[in-house]
């Protein structure tokens, strides 16, 4: 008997866990997505007013210390240490790279790699266009996330209890 | 290293082209260059890239294509061939990733890259307005390698000399590609530092390098010596920071390159005004052709230089051809062309 209370403790208590996470992971992608608009729009500010080479630029901009910083941190060591023959290369390895570690989706990879494509290669106004094009997709797809948030993230929480709860009556 | 000859000034040329320029050009170009310097085409002048064209080399005797065997070779035929990619890549790597903050110089037609070498830059011009707003879809590449040459000006330095802490107001005369820009900047290197052997203590040196061409300066920090006492304001049009540089800086003299635009004449008066000695230059093969030229004849008929040095490419870049006395037009120095 003391076997089986303890048994479905677990199974409760992992299942709750999961669904936790998942609801975690509900609210870390809007998150996510917001702190790469401002780093997004750090990067604008750097280049506009301080006129940094873009390693100088990324350098700061990953200092700010947020998660998704990683991508500049990443792109430009990259740059530094040669591997990168370009920036377009390094941003591109760096998101390919690194987007497991973040919540960000499919689509968001997408935006980011197609974000990379004229990084650095143009003039200032061109990297400004560039850069306010995906910020306008990262808002859209921050609405989105946010939406799918507080869809999902109780339903997860409540779908982690009340599954483990059936599982546990089910074994019984 | 060429030899010091009587009126030669070439003594120690200072480049770094693997270290300089070679990392900065795209890979399989530099991979081409590299493997053809080995065949001794050093020092080179002038690398020149264009698109869907042969690579060219330049050296002080002529221009070398690279062979389909990676050998120099002087005729053009099956060379190697230089892609628009190459040069896009090329671009990328010159302007650090950042074209975009490259762009204001990039809208002047050229860079100044690490080591104070200029590239030159062709293509499509964006322009804004009549003014050049961007050069984009860019077809040509000319890097020009930037020789320092220490020690070229000693020639030329005793007739510059007043006293231990002073010089003649000098005008460099000399055809393009004949080391005028070379011999100033190692003048201001030595009016900078002081020549102990000539009994001459530094003073202070203020350069405004309109077209980063003496100082070399990339980011604001000069990739060439100028010596310790000189300052340098660097991209700003000659008129106005001769007056910016007697006010900001104090200098004792202030050197800067090719004088001869509308508002000049003006600015060198107001150097003189203020007590400052001038060392600056002139395109032009002699001293009878510059009165050609408006703005410069009418600093001659102001008495304006004591001394005239004329160069010519007669025994290579920066021979010294003549050094006349502008007080009384006589010739204090000619090359004996005899001889040579």
């Amino acid at each position: 008997m003391f076997l089986k209370i303890a048994g479905s403790m677990i199974v409760l208590l992992a299942s709750s866990f999961l669904g936790y996470i998942l609801a975690r992971d509900c609210s870390r992608r809007p998150q996510q997505l917001r702190s790469l608009q401002n780093l997004l729009q750090m990067f604008e500010n750097h280049i506009t007013y301080l006129s940094d080479v873009l390693v100088e630029a990324f350098d700061r901009i990953s200092r700010s210390g947020v998660e998704t910083g990683i991508f500049f941190r990443t792109a430009a060591e990259l740059l530094k240490d040669g591997t990168a023959a370009n920036a377009s290369e390094a941003w591109e390895m760096a998101v390919r790279n690194c987007i497991g570690l973040t919540a960000l989706n499919k689509e968001d990879e997408q935006i980011l790699l197609s974000f990379g494509k004229m990084l650095g290669s143009t003039d200032l106004e061109g990297q400004i266009k560039n850069i306010r094009l995906t910020l306008g997709q990262l808002a859209v797809q921050e609405e989105k996330a946010e939406e799918n948030r507080k869809k999902n993230e109780s339903m997860y929480k409540s779908l982690g209890i009340l599954g483990g709860m059936a599982l546990v009556i089910i074994l019984i | 290293m060429k030899e010091n000859t009587d009126s030669k000034l070439s003594v120690r040329t200072t480049s770094n082209l693997r270290k300089d320029i070679l990392p900065l050009i795209s890979g399989r170009v530099a991979e081409a260059i590299s493997g053809a310097l080995i065949y001794g085409l050093e020092p080179l002048e002038e690398i020149r890239l264009r698109a869907g064209k042969p690579l060219v080399l330049q050296n002080w005797s002529r221009e070398w294509f690279i062979g389909s065997d990676g050998l120099p070779s002087p005729k053009p035929a099956g060379s190697f061939i230089v892609t628009q990619e190459d040069i896009r890549t090329t671009l990328e790597l010159m302007s650090e990733n950042s074209v975009y903050a490259y762009q204001d110089e990039i809208r002047n037609g050229f860079i100044t890259i690490r080591g104070g070498h200029r590239v030159g830059i062709t293509g499509k011009v964006v322009l804004d307005g009549g003014s050049v707003r961007n050069i984009r879809d860019v077809s040509g590449l000319n890097i020009r390698i930037s020789n320092q040459v220490l020690g070229c000006s000693s020639k030329v330095l005793k007739y510059l000399f007043r006293s231990s802490n002073d010089i003649y107001n000098t005008l460099i005369i000399s055809p393009p590609q004949c080391g005028k820009t070379t011999i100033l900047r190692d003048i201001a290197r030595n009016v900078s530092n002081g020549v102990p052997e000539l009994g001459f203590r530094g003073i202070k040196v203020a350069i405004v390098d309109e077209r980063s061409e003496i100082a070399a300066s990339v980011r604001g920090v000069p990739q060439n010596d100028v010596g310790l006492r000189t300052d340098v304001l660097d991209g700003c049009p000659k008129s106005i920071g001769m007056k910016m540089m007697i006010r900001s800086m104090s200098p004792k003299v202030i050197i800067t390159d090719e004088i001869g635009n509308d508002g000049d004449r003006e600015a060198v008066h107001s150097v003189l005004n203020a007590g400052v000695r001038i060392i600056t230059t002139a395109h032009g093969y002699n001293i009878s052709e510059l009165k050609s030229r408006r703005e410069v004849l009418m600093l001659m008929e102001d008495k304006v230089f004591e001394r005239y040095i004329v160069l010519d490419d007669s025994e290579g870049p920066g021979t010294l051809s003549e050094v006349v006395d502008g007080t009384d037009m006589k010739v204090i120095w000619r090359a004996d062309r005899s001889v040579s």
